[in-house]
């Protein structure tokens, strides 16, 4: 290639980029204060992560505090199995809450869309819309009297039809049950509401075409409706996967008081850590394992975006 | 309409969702009936669905202690959720305009910049040092809402409604010579409404539920949320209920009665929960007309 | 590529951020240098020759921390009152600031500390070595000497400075001075119901079981037990040893002269414990429920639902106030089951005072805590409010409190010298309170504190293996032969013998030094 082309190619390539900037210059503006956010109550806290490898002290501060390496991840990894049990479980019970809240979410908003009663949709929709603001608390103080041996309604109405009672707070797998609908109860009217918002969003058009060819109401529901929501699905699976590792606490505080022989099941990393790390008072401990339940999140969401991306290109987070 | 309506399926989806709502009022339903109810009766015989040995003494009790607080905290909560509702609605939609704006170079950088602070986090000891030494938010009311500006997950849903819109609307405005600016306040927002509705409904519930602000910002009562109240209360009973108070010097400290806790329950939830459904349209729309104006 | 890009752009924005940070960030620790290096500045000298006027202090502004709720009448004596008072003895400006329970010992507390807040709040002993490991706390040794603490020397024991000090160092100042010897150790029965079933005391297991089963017959709602933690009461049926416990996992004998820490879990004694513990559990002694919702138990209790508890020196008053709201005619009298041995004491203290490192003026703090112990006036107002708006004090000094709201609260206040009684209770039982420290001995660990650094990750483990299976066997909520090889085989594997080991060392080493000074 000849200087005379390089150079050309390159002052087209900056005056295409200029071109661009005077374009795109608009976009910047737009994101700036969203960027501010991110960067003061995001970005610079995160210089906080080096305290993980450090031993802290008020003298030292943030950064004059001694190294400790991975020392503070050592009570978490040296003791394999319970490492190994917190991270299934807390696997294992975010799967299930996330397919169960899906699919009901999912079932919820299509169901609304379908109904013809403005005023029963509003209604209903504010109404899930409750356990979303019970605190765990109060949710497991409730759940208690439903469910204690010897007192609670559930077994009451098992004795009346002739059956025995069960300890519910002795079985950890039942109790995967009872966590798993605790949390659809709590979660679904939210999810509902994010799906059906898509849903009316959609052109009317497309249905009064499919209706025009004879498709069924459940044919629509199948071929048009369900394929509308798909790319929301996947957003919100794409999120969900990056907090795959992360639990909450208040919910198993809540609902199973911590109960010894529920943990089998229920010792999810932030139960763990809580039982030992907080409980010590060596909240260093505490962060440390945060930064493993961060680090495997976002080894699973690039898994899973790439995924996404060969389905569809705009489906993925970045 | 001249279609033939199959009646089976639409009863049996009145039927499903009118019973998962019924299942959701009920415990509801069973705090209100506990904090109308004595708390003999209730230490008794457990919750039920009506009210066991009526009376509003719980309400009178607090209200009579704490009549000036619960309203202070009722303002309060007022003034953060629709200070921050209207504020991070538009730097999230606008944040999210961005991340989808077609042929964008940089739009995946803006994405991943957002998306990364979902996952990791310096922890609070940082995130507080500037927050009080630095931004110097704490004891004011800007420190309730602004940190929670921009919501990562809420900022990807309104992407995602974004996106919905058909991409030739943008691309006439365009030929007619209009920049994002105007694009963005002009079109998106008018259009993205459904998603403006969905995202203001949940960052006013993030700002009406929250005490985590409160309760590491604020030391001057009079900026308590009622949120904060109520998690105040819940914080001593989980505490006390522990056994952590024993390693205090054997403090006794009575835990507050089963249905203060209940109607502190009722206090918090009821106002939103019963008003904003019917307000959250014209907030909507006052969004919108405010920065189209703007 | 983009990915590269994004973290291409990330890498020196972070950088940045970072340095700008840490810049903020060593400004902190100046500070406080130039504070640990003349402690006491002006106000100390001026201290030392005003005595307690406060005439020559400089004005100073002192942050109490407080945890749980804070009442009306405490917000309004804080900026009435105490104010003028505190102002007038001190020349300090006093504030309360009120945080939730979860921030004790941690959370907010801890960050107040680590960004070198000015303020003061309680803390304890395992609190307390953490804190100082981390540089968090003032040292207030210098102030403990002079002017500052001359009160509270006389009305606080000095065991209970003792517990407060790190190599010779305060670190914290205790308040309270109160009988608390044996707690726990003793029964505390519903007398009423006793007496309705026909027995007039409980002095073994046997009559305790016994005191149980007729009380069912007669009111099969009642719950036994409103606990599951019942080592300290039985002790007396299962041992000839005077069990004292440091912690969860470990104990001393009280009765043997010597240093040896014994592994509670591994005695025999256990075993035993275990055993009784898992008959109640299933006769119903302990309800089943207990596995699950221990707070339900309390609030049995508090609403006379419950037959016994774990008894204190103070609970038989104390107590009595909660449940005779549900139970007018409640009455409570602490048992020991077949006691001839001495009460142990752990020191008379509630809690004590920490100033946080970056404080400007650690003294002026010691100089509040002082007053809060100085004198009755102080006292009473300070825990009880003003006399004749919060309380009247009838012709023997009982009080009656007029104002139900709580002040500075009473369990922390506590102190003999001062505290008063209401007039609802009965003079027997002042005077068992007032006598029941008077064959107690402090303990021999009394003042010792565990270091954890070396054992930490083993600490940590080992929590996590008593809150999993240590728990269910000892309250009995699971068989023992089943479960309890597995536990131990757990405790084992979480490093519990190093633990142990590490206990023993730093123990035998304190004791030793303690026996010298003696």
């Amino acid at each position: 290639m000849s200087e005379e082309a390089l150079r050309r190619s390159g002052t087209t390539r900056l005056r295409k980029r200029l071109r661009e900037l005077r374009n795109d210059g608009s976009l910047f503006l737009l994101a700036l204060p969203g960027v501010i956010a991110l960067v003061l109550f995001a970005y610079l806290p995160m210089s906080g992560l080096i305290l993980v490898f450090k031993n802290y002290n008020y003298n030292g501060g943030i950064f004059g505090s001694p190294w400790a390496g991975f020392d503070n991840f050592d009570f978490f990894f040296s003791s394999m199995d319970s490492a190994i049990r917190a991270t299934r479980n807390t696997v294992m019970l975010n799967v299930l809450y996330m397919l169960s809240g899906t699919f009901f979410s999912v079932a919820i908003a299509i169901g609304l869309n379908e109904l013809r009663s403005k005023s029963f949709i509003k209604v209903t929709q504010s109404v899930m819309f409750f356990p979303h603001f019970i605190s765990w608390i109060v949710i497991g103080a409730i759940l208690f009297s439903f469910l204690d041996y010897e007192k609670g309604i559930v077994n009451r109405l098992l004795e009346a039809v002739g059956m025995q009672p069960v300890d519910w707070y002795s079985h950890p797998w039942l109790f995967v049950i009872i966590l798993v609908l605790s949390h659809i109860w709590k979660s679904a009217g939210y999810g509902a509401i994010i799906y059906y918002a898509v849903l009316q969003g959609i052109d009317t058009s497309y249905y009064e075409a499919a209706r025009i060819d004879g498709a069924s109401r459940w044919q629509l529901i199948t071929k048009i409706t369900v394929p509308m929501l798909i790319p929301s699905i996947i957003l919100l699976t794409l999120l969900g996967i990056g907090g795959m590792l992360k639990g909450d606490l208040s919910m198993i505080m809540g609902v199973t008081f911590l109960n010894p022989l529920l943990l089998p099941t229920t010792d999810i990393i932030d139960v763990y850590v809580y039982r030992t790390a907080i409980r010590s008072g060596e909240f260093g401990f505490a962060s440390a394992i945060t930064l493993y339940q961060s680090l495997f999140g976002f080894v699973l969401v690039l898994v899973a975006n790439k995924l996404a991306g060969w389905y569809d290109k705009e489906s993925k987070l970045f | 309409m001249p279609y033939k309506e199959n009646r089976a399926l639409l009863v049996s989806f009145y039927v499903a969702i009118g019973l998962f709502s019924l299942i959701c009022l009920v415990p509801f339903v069973l705090a209100v009936s506990g904090s109308l109810s004595t708390e003999a009766k209730i230490a008794a015989d457990g919750y039920s669905l009506l009210p066991r040995g009526f009376t509003l003494d719980t309400y009178r009790f607090m209200f009579s202690s704490k009549t000036e607080q619960i309203v202070r905290g009722y303002a309060n909560s007022v003034m953060v959720t629709v200070l921050g509702t209207a504020c991070s609605v538009l730097v999230t939609t606008a944040y999210a305009y961005v991340i989808t704006a077609k042929g964008f170079r940089y739009r995946n950088f803006f994405a991943f910049l957002a998306y990364f602070t979902m996952l990791f986090s310096g922890g609070t000891l940082p995130w507080y040092i500037l927050s009080t030494k630095y931004y110097h938010l704490d004891d004011t009311l800007a420190g309730l809402f602004i940190p929670y500006l921009l919501n990562v997950f809420l900022m990807y849903l309104q992407a995602n409604y974004f996106r919905s819109i058909p991409h030739e609307v943008v691309e006439s405005a365009q030929m007619d010579g209009a920049g994002h600016i105007k694009i963005f306040f002009r079109i998106m927002l008018p259009l993205g409404q459904v998603g403006l509705v969905t995202i203001s409904l949940f960052y006013a519930l993030q700002f009406w539920n929250d005490f985590y602000l409160p309760l590491m910002l604020v030391t001057d009562e009079k900026l308590f949320t009622i949120q904060y109240m109520m998690y105040y209360m819940m914080a001593n009973i989980q505490f006390l209920a522990s056994g952590n108070a024993a390693r205090i010097g054997g403090a006794i400290v009575a835990p507050p009665l089963e249905t203060a806790k209940l109607a502190m329950t009722c206090l918090t939830v009821l106002p939103i929960a019963v008003l904003y459904p019917f307000l959250q349209r014209y907030f909507v729309r006052g969004i919108i007309v405010g920065s189209v104006k703007g | 590529m983009v990915k590269t890009k994004c973290w291409a752009t990330l890498l020196p924005a972070t950088l940045l951020l970072l340095a700008a940070c840490s810049n903020g960030n060593t400004n902190e620790p100046s500070g406080s240098a130039s504070n640990a290096a003349s402690p006491s500045g002006t106000a100390s000298a001026s201290a030392n020759d005003g005595g307690s006027s406060a005439s020559g202090l400089a004005p100073a502004k002192l942050t109490i921390v407080l945890y749980g709720d804070e009442s009306d009448r405490m917000k309004e004596l804080t900026k009435s009152k105490f104010q003028d008072i505190v102002k007038q003895e001190i020349n300090a400006e006093l504030e309360f600031q009120f945080l939730p329970w979860s921030e004790y010992g941690g959370g907010k507390t801890d960050l107040m500390l680590s960004t070198g807040e000015d303020f003061a709040a309680y803390t304890d002993s395992n609190y307390m070595a953490k804190s100082v490991a981390k540089g968090l706390y003032a040292d207030l040794t210098p102030y403990m000497d002079g002017a500052a603490a001359a009160d509270m020397k006389k009305t606080v024991d000095d065991n209970s400075f003792k517990a407060f000090q790190l190599s010779g160092k305060q670190y914290a100042v205790p308040v309270g001075n109160k009988p608390n010897s044996a707690e726990f150790y003793s029964v505390l029965v519903r007398q009423d119901l006793l007496e309705e079933v026909g027995m007039s005391s409980v002095s073994s297991l046997a009559e305790l079981e016994q005191f149980y089963e007729k009380v069912h017959a007669a009111h099969p709602e009642l719950i036994g037990y409103a606990g599951t933690d019942a080592r300290r009461m039985l002790m007396y049926e299962y041992t000839d040893k005077n069990l004292y416990w440091l912690n969860d996992f470990l104990a001393i004998d009280e009765s043997a002269q010597d240093d040896k820490i014994i592994s509670w879990f591994e005695t025999d004694e256990f075993k035993a414990y275990a055993g009784i513990m898992r008959e109640w559990y299933e006769k119903g002694i302990v309800p089943k429920y207990a596995a699950t919702n221990q707070p339900q138990l309390t609030s049995d209790w508090n609403s006379g639902k419950a037959m016994f508890w774990a008894g204190t020196a103070a609970r038989p008053f104390e107590g009595a106030a909660a449940i005779s709201q549900a139970v007018p005619t409640a009455k409570l009298v602490n048992y020991f089951l077949n006691r001839d041995l001495p009460k142990i004491s752990r020191g008379t203290y509630s809690t004590a005072w920490f100033v946080s490192a970056n404080a400007a003026d650690p003294e002026r703090y010691v100089m509040f805590f002082n007053l809060l112990q100085k004198n009755q006036e102080l006292y009473d107002l300070f825990a009880y409010g003003i006399e004749g708006e919060d309380y009247t004090l009838d012709a023997n000094g009982r009080m009656t409190r007029t104002a139900t709201d709580e002040l500075i609260p009473d369990w922390l206040m506590m102190n003999k010298n001062f505290m008063r009684f209401d007039t609802s209770v009965p003079d027997d039982f002042i005077a068992t309170y007032k006598a029941w420290d008077d064959d107690a001995i402090i303990s021999k660990a009394a003042g010792f504190t565990f270091d954890n650094s070396p054992v930490k990750n083993e600490e940590t483990k080992i929590n996590g293996v008593f809150s999993e299976f240590l728990t269910p066997v000892s309250s009995g909520f699971v068989d023992f032969d089943k479960n309890y090889p597995k536990a131990m085989e757990k405790l084992k594997a979480a490093g519990f013998d190093k633990y142990m080991a590490e206990y023993q060392k730093q123990f035998s080493e304190w004791y030793a030094s303690q026996s010298h000074s003696q």
